[in-house]
C-alpha cells in the first residue's frame, strides 16, 4: 500500500499547479468567464504545447499517454483554478469517445488534432428528456442512400459553443435492449444545419445543438453503426474519475479560500475562524474534499489496475459531485457578502459546481447505479 | 498509488505462520457475543491467554520495540496478524486494554528507560490488562479540568478523587490514570499520568447502568464502572511522562484515540444489512428491491466507505510516519456522526424490526439491535462529536492563533 504519488507525479503536479498560477491568474479567470466559451486561442495554443490535450490519448495517436493517474493529477490542478473551457469535454471525453468507439482510421485522423489543440469536440448525447444510460438517447438518425440524416434537439451540450466537432449520438436501430443500437456521428459543426446556442443562466458552457436535416456521409459513424454504446461506457467509465479530481482540486480550492477567509476576516473584534458556527462550515468542507478525494483516487487506482471499478467510479462520481456542491455552499456561509461578489471568485467555483453535477450523470444516477453493482 | 496491502513470498510465509499459530491457540468454543455484555467470564478468560501467548512471540504489539516485549516487526508484518485475527471476529489486542493501547505509546514516548522496562513488558506481553482513566463526573470534553488529586508525600503520591466511564467486564490489573497535581497551578500545567495498580488499598468501584458501554476503539468493553481513589498511596515511579506534564502526555494518548491510529478494518454492519436486505421479503419480494430501501442501501454503503478510507489512509500517514493534522479526529469524526446516519437508515427501511432482538422476529440474529445503540452510545467515548470538530479546527489552524500539531506517536 503506498497512498503517495510517485516523484515524477509530484513533478507534474507541480509544473501543473505552476502554469495555474503564472498563467491562469484571477484576473484572466474572470475575463475568460465572460466569454462563451470560457477559453481564449492563446490559452489553448498553452495548453497544447504542455501536452494537456493529449493526455489521455496514446501516443501511436500523438497523444501525451499518460495513465489515468498522471491525467487526474493534472484535472485536479486544472480544477484548482478553476480553469473553464472545453479541456476535458474534447481532450479527455471526447477522445477517449474517439478512442472507444472509432476505427483505427478514425482514431489517427482525429486523435492527434485533438491532442494538438485544432479539433475540439463535444458530446451530444443528452436530450429534452435529461439523462445519461442508453435509454435517454431518443433521437434517430435516418438513411438516406449512402447519407444519414441527423435530425433533432441536443440539450445540455457541455462545450457545444467552443467545439469544432459535435459526437452526435443517435439511434439507428431500433430493439427491446436500449444499449443496442447506437451510433456516434463525428459531424463538423460547420456542416449546414447545425445551430449551436449556449444556453443563459447560471451554468457555463452548457448548450442547445440543434441539427436540421444535416446530411452526413457514412464514414461519419464511428466505427460500427449500432454498436457504440459499449465504447461509450467503457469512455464515460474512465472520463469519470479525472472529473472528479478535477472536482477535488476545485473543492481544495474553496477550502483554501474558506481558511484564508477566516484567519483574515474581523468581526466582533476577532477573525471569524474562532466562532464554532464558521468552524462547522470549514470542517464540512475539508470532509467532503477528503472523500471525495479518496473515493477518486481509489477508482483510479482500480481502473489503472484492472480491477473491477464499476461500483467505485460511480461511488467516487456521487460522492465528488455532491461534495464540491456542498463545499460551495458553506463557503459562501464562511464568506457571506464578499462571496457572491464576481471578482472575489468564488462563484467561478459555485457555478462550476452547479455545472459540473449532472455531467456524466448526477449522484442520484450514479448511486442507483452503485445499488446495481451491489446487486441490489 | 496502490490501495492494496501487497505480501511479498516472506510475508506470506509469516502469514501462514500466524494462520498455523490461531489455529492452534484459539480455543474452537471461543466466540464473539452479539452483544459485548455478554461476554462470559471464560470467555474472557479465553482471550487473556490468547493475549498470552500473542505476547510470548511479541505479536500482541507486534511494532513495538522487542526489547520492551514488543515484536519490533515491521507494519507489513503486523498487518498480518491483525488481519489474520479479523478472521476470527478479533482485533489486536484480542481483549479491551485502552489503557495498553493507549497507554504504551505514551509511555514509550514519555516515560523514563527505567519506566519503559519496568512497565512496557507487562503491557506488551499480555500479563496485565489495563483499562484508561480520563473521565470525570466534572470533566468530561474538558479534560484538561480533572480534579482527582495527587498530592506528594515521600516517594508516594496519594490520590483522591473518583473517575467515570471506565473500564470494561471482568476487570483490569493496572489504571492508566489522569490527574491533578497542582489544584493551583495553571490550566494544561497542572496534570500528571499514573500507572497504577488496580489492587491498591483504598480503589473500589461501582458498575454504571447503561443503555450500553461505549467503545473506544479495539475490543469491546461491555461494562462501564466509576472508580474511587480514597487516600490511595501510589509510588513516584508510577508517575509517567513528569510532574505536571501530563497534558502532553494526553496529546499522544488522544491522537491515537482520536482515531490518528488508522484501521485497516472494514466494519461490517453495512454488508450485514445488505444481506439482511437482500434475504428479507416483505410483502412478497426481497427489501432490498424497494426502491427507497436501495436508496437507503446505498447511502449507508457510501458512509461505509468514506470511513473505510479516512481509516486506511490514517493507517499509511501513521506507519509512514507522514505529517498529520486532522485527518485523526476527521476519521472519528465521520465514524460516529456515519454511525448515527446508518442506523436511522435501518430504521427507515426495516421500522420496528430495526429495534428487536427477539429470536423469532430478527434475522440478523440481534446484531442490528446491538448497532442501533451503540451508535448512539459511540458518539461521546473519546471525545464527543463537538469535541473531534474543535480538535479539525484547531489542526487546521483556524479558531486560534496558533496552529496546533498532531500529538506524537510512535
Amino acid at each position: 500500500m503506498d497512498l503517495a504519488l510517485t516523484e515524477p507525479q509530484e513533478m507534474l503536479k507541480a509544473t501543473a499547479r505552476a502554469f495555474l498560477e503564472r498563467e491562469c491568474p484571477r484576473q484572466l479567470l474572470l475575463e475568460l468567464d465572460r466569454t462563451e466559451t470560457g477559453m481564449s486561442p492563446e490559452l489553448w495554443g498553452k495548453l497544447a504545447r504542455m501536452g494537456w490535450l493529449g493526455l489521455a490519448i496514446p501516443a501511436e495517436y500523438g497523444g501525451e499517454g499518460a495513465g489515468l493517474l498522471d491525467t487526474a493529477v493534472v484535472y485536479e490542478q486544472l480544477g484548482r483554478g478553476p480553469l473553464g473551457g472545453p479541456h476535458f469535454s474534447s481532450a479527455v471525453l471526447g477522445a477517449l469517445v474517439v478512442l472507444e468507439c472509432g476505427t483505427e482510421d478514425q482514431r489517427r485522423e482525429v486523435l492527434p488534432r485533438v491532442a494538438s489543440g485544432e479539433q475540439i469536440l463535444a458530446l451530444a448525447y443528452t436530450e429534452p428528456d435529461y439523462g445519461w444510460g442508453p435509454e435517454s438517447v431518443k433521437l434517430t438518425a435516418r438513411r438516406d442512400g449512402p447519407d444519414y440524416i441527423l435530425e433533432g434537439v441536443k440539450l445540455f451540450v457541455h462545450d457545444g459553443a467552443a467545439a469544432t466537432h459535435l459526437l452526435w449520438v443517435a439511434r439507428t436501430g431500433q430493439g427491446p435492449d436500449p444499449a443496442s443500437g447506437l451510433t456516434v456521428f463525428l459531424v463538423d459543426r460547420a456542416e449546414p444545419g447545425v445551430a449551436v446556442r449556449t444556453l443563459p443562466g447560471f451554468m457555463a458552457g452548457l448548450c442547445e445543438v440543434r441539427f436540421e436535416a444535416v446530411r452526413v456521409p457514412r464514414r461519419a459513424v464511428l466505427g460500427e453503426a449500432g454498436t457504440a454504446w459499449l465504447g461509450l461506457s467503457r469512455a464515460f467509465l474512465r472520463a469519470i474519475p479525472v472529473l472528479c479530481a478535477y472536482k477535488v482540486g476545485a473543492t481544495e480550492a474553496v477550502f483554501e479560500l474558506a481558511v484564508n477567509y477566516s484567519q483574515t476576516r474581523v468581526q466582533f473584534g476577532q477573525p471569524i475562524g474562532r466562532f464554532q458556527r464558521v468552524q462547522d462550515h470549514i470542517i464540512d468542507i475539508v470532509n467532503h474534499l477528503d472523500a471525495a478525494r479518496w473515493t477518486t483516487y481509489e477508482a483510479i487506482w482500480k481502473l489503472e489496475t484492472e480491477r473491477p471499478a464499476a461500483a467505485s467510479v460511480h461511488l467516487a462520481k456521487a460522492v465528488a459531485s455532491e461534495g464540491f456542491y456542498r463545499a460551495c455552499n458553506s463557503c459562501h456561509e464562511v464568506h457571506a457578502g464578499i462571496g457572491v461578489v464576481r471578482n472575489y471568485g468564488l462563484v467561478l467555483y459555485t457555478r462550476a459546481s452547479r455545472s459540473l453535477y449532472n455531467y456524466l450523470g448526477d449522484p442520484r444516477f450514479h448511486k442507483r447505479r452503485l445499488a446495481d453493482a451491489l446487486g441490489l | 498509488m496502490d490501495f492494496e496491502l501487497k505480501y511479498s513470498p516472506e510475508q506470506e510465509a509469516f502469514r501462514q505462520e500466524v494462520r498455523a499459530f490461531l489455529e492452534a491457540h484459539i480455543p474452537p468454543d471461543l466466540e464473539e457475543p452479539v452483544d459485548p455484555a455478554d461476554l462470559s467470564y471464560e470467555q474472557y478468560l479465553m482471550r487473556r491467554e490468547l493475549g498470552r501467548k500473542l505476547g510470548e512471540r511479541g505479536w500482541l504489539f507486534p511494532t513495538f520495540p522487542k526489547e520492551y516485549g514488543g515484536g519490533g516487526l515491521p507494519m507489513e508484518l503486523a498487518v498480518i496478524i491483525e488481519e489474520e485475527l479479523d478472521r476470527y471476529g478479533l482485533s489486536l489486542p484480542p481483549f479491551y486494554n485502552t489503557g495498553g493501547t493507549l497507554g504504551a505509546p505514551c509511555i514509550l514516548v514519555w516515560g523514563t528507560e527505567e519506566q519503559k522496562r519496568y512497565f512496557l513488558p507487562p503491557i506488551l506481553r499480555g500479563e496485565v490488562r489495563v483499562w484508561q482513566l480520563l473521565t470525570e463526573p466534572g470533566a468530561g470534553s474538558d479534560l484538561a479540568g480533572v480534579k482527582t488529586l495527587a498530592v506528594r508525600d515521600g516517594d508516594h503520591y496519594v490520590i483522591n478523587g473518583q473517575k467515570t466511564f471506565v473500564g470494561s467486564l471482568h476487570g483490569a490489573d493496572w489504571l492508566w490514570t489522569i490527574v491533578c497535581t497542582d489544584p493551583n497551578g495553571r490550566r494544561h500545567e497542572n496534570l500528571s499520568w499514573f500507572m497504577i495498580p488496580a489492587d491498591l488499598p483504598g480503589i473500589s468501584m461501582t458498575p454504571l447502568d447503561l443503555l450500553m458501554a461505549g467503545g473506544e476503539g479495539g475490543a469491546s468493553p461491555g461494562a462501564k464502572y466509576t472508580v474511587y481513589f480514597d487516600n490511595v498511596r501510589v509510588p513516584a515511579f508510577n508517575l509517567i511522562g513528569g510532574e505536571n506534564n501530563g497534558w502532553k502526555v494526553a496529546t499522544t494518548h488522544l491522537e491515537l484515540e482520536h482515531g490518528g491510529a488508522g484501521s485497516i478494518r472494514r466494519n461490517r454492519i453495512v454488508d450485514r444489512l445488505i444481506e439482511y436486505c437482500k434475504t428479507t421479503y416483505r410483502n412478497g419480494r426481497p427489501l432490498s428491491q424497494d426502491p427507497d430501501v436501495r436508496d437507503l442501501l446505498v447511502e449507508c454503503y457510501i458512509d461505509a466507505e468514506i470511513g473505510r478510507l479516512f481509516n486506511l489512509r490514517n493507517y499509511w500517514l501513521r506507519h509512514t510516519r507522514r505529517p498529520r493534522t486532522y485527518e485523526g479526529p476527521q476519521a472519528s469524526l465521520h465514524r460516529k456522526v456515519s454511525g448515527l446516519r446508518i442506523a436511522e437508515a435501518i430504521v427507515k427501511a426495516l421500522g420496528p424490526y430495526a429495534l428487536t432482538n427477539d429470536p423469532t422476529w430478527d434475522p440478523s440474529g440481534g446484531h442490528l439491535e446491538v448497532f442501533h445503540r451503540a451508535s448512539i452510545v459511540a458518539t461521546h467515548p473519546g471525545g464527543t462529536i463537538e469535541i473531534q470538530k474543535v480538535i479539525m479546527a484547531r489542526r487546521i489552524g483556524i479558531g486560534r492563533a496558533v496552529r496546533e500539531e498532531a500529538g506524537t506517536v510512535v
